[in-house]
C-alpha cells in the first residue's frame, strides 16, 4: 500500500462513519503545550528540537503524520478517558450511558500498542471499556528498523507483532510503501470491504512471549522486592513535587476515582476520572479529621502513604511488581514520556538503573 | 455485559443509635428472592451508594442467614452524614460483597492450625467481627473458644453493648477496656494492649485484629511477645476502595489489593510491606 492508497483508506473509513484520529498536529513556534523541563534546560540537557507531534482528529487524510516521533500524549484517553460518565443519576436512580461512537486510531506506535495490552487485561471485566474497545479500530504503525529511543530495545519484527493488539498494522519499509498486516478478523473485514487484499495476517498470541521471559522485568522486580533500598526512595521523595504529571502522561497509569458530580438539584453524574497515587488524598480513609459535639477530635483522615517517598515508591511498585505479578509483563512500555514532563528531572531510566544495581 | 458498578436498591427497614455519632442501619433488598439470604461471608465488605454523595465501603455485621443486611456507620463525611439523616423507608444502593472474609469452618473444620480465636478490636473495628460472633457456632465451630479484647474511648462508645450478655451466654469471653477513667465504669482502663497484662489470653489461639491504624503495631508487639506465629495473626485492613474489584489502585498494599485479596491478611503477608499498617 502506498501513501495515496492509505489516504484513500482513511477517507473510506470516514465515509463509513468512523471518527479517525492519528498523529497529525505539529507544535509550531506559536505557544503550544510543549513541556520543556526547566531542570533539563538548566543542566544543558535540552531534548532534540524536533517539533512535537500531537494526536488529533484527521480532518483531511493528508494530515496524518507517520514517522518515528512518539506523540506527546499517548493514545490512552481513547481507551480510558480522563473523565467518563458511569451513570446519570436523578434522585436515587442510576441510569447507564451508552456511547457507540466508532473510533479509528491510525498510526499507533509500538509502545502505545503495548499499553493497549495492559488496558485489555486491566479492564477485562469493565463494561464501559469493553464497549469502547468493540467500537475501536486500531491501526498500528512502525518504521523498520527499530525505535532507537526505546529504553527496553524492542526490535520490530513479527515476533513483536504477534504480541501486540491491533486490527491493522502498517509497516513502513525502505521503499516508503506500507506492508500491511492484519491482527483481527475485524481488520481483515474492513480492508476487504475497502477493496485491499494484499495483506498478511498475524495471529495474536497473547501479550507475553512464552519462550523468553523478560529478564529485565525480573531483575527490576527483584531489586524492588528482595533488595528494597530506602535511600533511593528517600532521595526521590526529597526531589519529587507530587505534581502528578508523570502519571497523567504515562500510557500505563490508570488509577481512577469515582465521584458524584451534581449537574442540577437532585441530579448529576457518577463519574470515573483519572487519579494519581502522587496526590496526598489518594490513600486517605474516612474523611478529614473533625471535632465532634463534645469538642473531642475525631480520628480520621489517616493516610497510608504518608510522604512523597512512600508515594513515589508506590508508583514504581505498581509498574514493576504489581503489574508483572498480575499479568506477567511490565507496567511500563519504556516511552520515557514521564521523564520528559518531570519538572525536577526525575528520569525513570536512571531510577531503574539504581534499583537494579541496589 | 455485567456492569460491576451497578448497585442494587435496598430500603432502610431499621435504624438504631449505637453511640452519639454511630448508627446501625438495617437494609432489605427491594428485589427479594424468597427464602434466599444475601451470601455474605463475615469480614467481607459492600459498597454503599447514595447518588450525589458517592460510594464508600462498609462491612456488613448482621446475624448470619438474615434476609437483611446491617451496616454500622459513623457519621464522618458527606456520604455518612447524608445516610445519618435518612429515615426508615428511604433507599440506598448496595453492591458487593467483596473480599475474602475471615476464615470460617469448611467441611466441619476451621482451616486454622490453632482452633481458638482471640479477637482484638478497637472502636469501630468490632463491626466486621459481629457476624462472626453472632454466628460463632456456624463459623468457628462448637469446640473453639472465642475471647474478645475490645477497647473503646469510653463506655458509651462501646458498640453492641446490649448484646454482650447474650454473647457471653454463647460461651464467648469478652474483656473490655476504656481509654480513660470515668464515672460508672468499674472495668479496665487503658489501651486494648493493656488487657494482655491483665487477662489471661486464651491458649492455642489464632488472633483476629481489626481497629484504627494506630492500634496495629502495639497489638502486634504483644502478640509476637506471646509467641503467636506471624501467620496466626490475621488483620483486617482499612482502605478507601473506590472500585471494589481490584482495579482503581486506591487499596493496593504491596502486591495485594485489599478489596480482592483482603481485606483480611496474615501478618506474614504484610510484615515486609512498607505502609501496610
Amino acid at each position: 500500500m502506498n501513501r495515496a492508497q492509505l489516504e484513500n483508506f482513511i477517507a473510506y473509513l470516514k465515509k463509513e462513519n468512523w471518527v479517525v484520529f492519528g498523529p497529525s498536529k505539529l507544535a509550531t513556534g506559536k505557544p503550544e503545550p510543549i513541556e520543556i523541563s526547566p531542570y533539563l534546560t538548566a543542566h544543558g540537557q535540552m531534548p532534540k528540537q524536533e517539533p512535537t507531534v500531537f494526536i488529533g482528529a484527521l480532518d483531511q487524510p493528508s494530515d496524518l503524520i507517520l514517522d518515528q516521533r512518539l506523540p506527546f500524549y499517548s493514545f490512552k484517553k481513547f481507551f480510558f478517558p480522563e473523565k467518563e460518565i458511569l451513570f446519570d443519576y436523578r434522585n436515587n436512580l442510576l441510569a447507564e450511558q451508552d456511547d457507540h461512537t466508532k473510533i479509528a486510531l491510525v498510526g499507533v506506535n509500538l509502545l502505545d500498542l503495548k499499553a493497549i495490552n495492559l488496558y485489555d487485561q486491566v479492564f477485562e471485566k469493565d463494561k464501559y471499556y469493553q464497549a469502547r474497545r468493540r467500537n475501536a479500530l486500531i491501526i498500528g504503525h512502525a518504521i523498520v528498523p527499530n525505535i532507537e529511543d526505546n529504553i527496553f530495545e524492542y526490535k520490530y519484527e513479527e515476533e513483536v507483532l504477534e504480541h501486540l493488539p491491533f486490527d491493522i498494522f502498517l509497516a513502513t519499509s525502505a521503499t516508503k510503501n506500507f506492508k500491511i498486516f492484519t491482527g483481527s478478523i475485524k481488520g481483515q473485514r474492513i480492508l476487504e470491504a475497502f477493496g485491499y487484499t494484499d495483506y498478511e495476517h498475524v495471529q495474536y498470541s497473547g501479550a507475553v512471549k512464552e519462550k523468553d521471559k523478560d529478564k529485565r522485568m525480573e531483575e527490576i522486580e527483584k531489586g524492588l522486592v528482595n533488595r528494597h533500598n530506602q535511600k533511593i526512595w528517600d532521595e526521590l521523595g526529597k526531589k519529587c513535587l507530587e505534581c502528578g504529571k508523570c502519571s497523567l502522561i504515562c500510557p500505563t497509569c490508570f488509577c481512577f476515582r469515582i465521584d458524584d458530580v451534581p449537574t442540577a438539584k437532585n441530579c448529576g453524574q457518577r463519574q470515573r476520572c483519572w487519579d494519581s497515587c502522587f496526590f496526598k488524598e489518594f490513600s486517605e480513609v474516612a474523611g478529614p479529621p473533625r471535632v465532634d459535639k463534645q469538642g473531642r477530635i475525631e480520628a480520621g483522615g489517616h493516610k497510608f502513604l504518608k510522604n512523597p517517598a512512600e508515594r513515589i515508591h508506590f508508583w514504581y511498585y505498581h509498574k514493576f511488581v504489581r503489574i508483572p505479578e498480575e499479568f506477567d509483563f511490565m507496567g511500563c512500555v519504556g516511552c520515557r514520556r514521564c521523564a520528559k514532563v518531570c519538572p525536577v528531572g526525575i528520569d525513570i531510566f536512571e531510577v531503574l538503573k539504581e534499583v537494579e544495581n541496589s | 455485559m455485567h456492569n460491576s458498578y451497578r448497585t442494587q436498591s435496598a430500603k432502610i427497614i431499621g435504624i438504631s443509635w449505637q453511640t452519639n455519632n454511630i448508627k446501625l442501619f438495617r437494609f432489605e433488598f427491594e428485589k427479594k428472592v424468597l427464602g434466599h439470604s444475601p451470601k455474605i461471608k463475615p469480614g467481607q465488605f459492600m459498597e454503599l451508594s447514595l447518588p450525589g454523595f458517592g460510594e464508600a465501603p462498609f462491612a456488613p455485621c448482621n446475624a448470619p442467614d438474615s434476609d437483611y443486611i446491617e451496616l454500622c456507620v459513623r457519621s464522618a463525611g458527606r456520604l455518612t452524614e447524608k445516610l445519618h439523616s435518612m429515615k426508615i423507608g428511604d433507599k440506598v444502593g448496595l453492591r458487593g460483597p467483596y473480599g475474602n472474609g475471615w476464615p470460617v469452618v469448611e467441611n466441619n473444620k476451621l482451616p486454622l492450625a490453632k482452633q481458638n480465636v482471640l479477637i482484638i478490636v478497637g472502636g469501630l473495628g468490632l463491626v466486621p467481627l459481629r457476624t462472626l460472633i453472632l454466628g460463632k457456632e456456624k463459623f468457628l465451630g462448637k469446640e473453639s473458644k472465642v475471647q474478645i479484647f475490645y477497647g473503646a474511648r469510653n463506655p458509651d462508645d462501646m458498640l453492641f453493648r446490649h448484646e454482650y450478655n447474650l454473647w457471653k451466654k454463647n460461651g464467648i469471653e469478652i474483656e473490655l477496656t476504656v481509654d480513660k477513667e470515668c464515672a460508672n465504669w468499674k472495668g479496665c482502663v487503658g489501651l486494648v494492649t493493656g488487657l494482655f497484662d491483665k487477662k489471661e489470653v486464651v491458649q492455642n489461639s489464632t488472633a483476629f485484629l481489626c481497629g484504627p491504624p494506630v492500634m496495629y503495631r502495639p497489638v502486634l508487639e504483644k502478640l509476637l511477645a506471646q509467641k503467636f506465629e506471624e501467620d496466626e495473626i490475621l488483620l483486617s485492613l482499612e482502605r478507601r476502595m473506590h472500585c471494589g474489584v481490584g482495579v482503581c489502585q486506591h487499596c493496593a498494599v504491596g502486591p495485594y489489593y485489599t478489596c480482592k485479596h483482603g481485606p483480611i491478611f496474615s501478618w506474614a503477608q504484610l510484615k515486609n510491606i512498607p505502609s501496610a499498617i
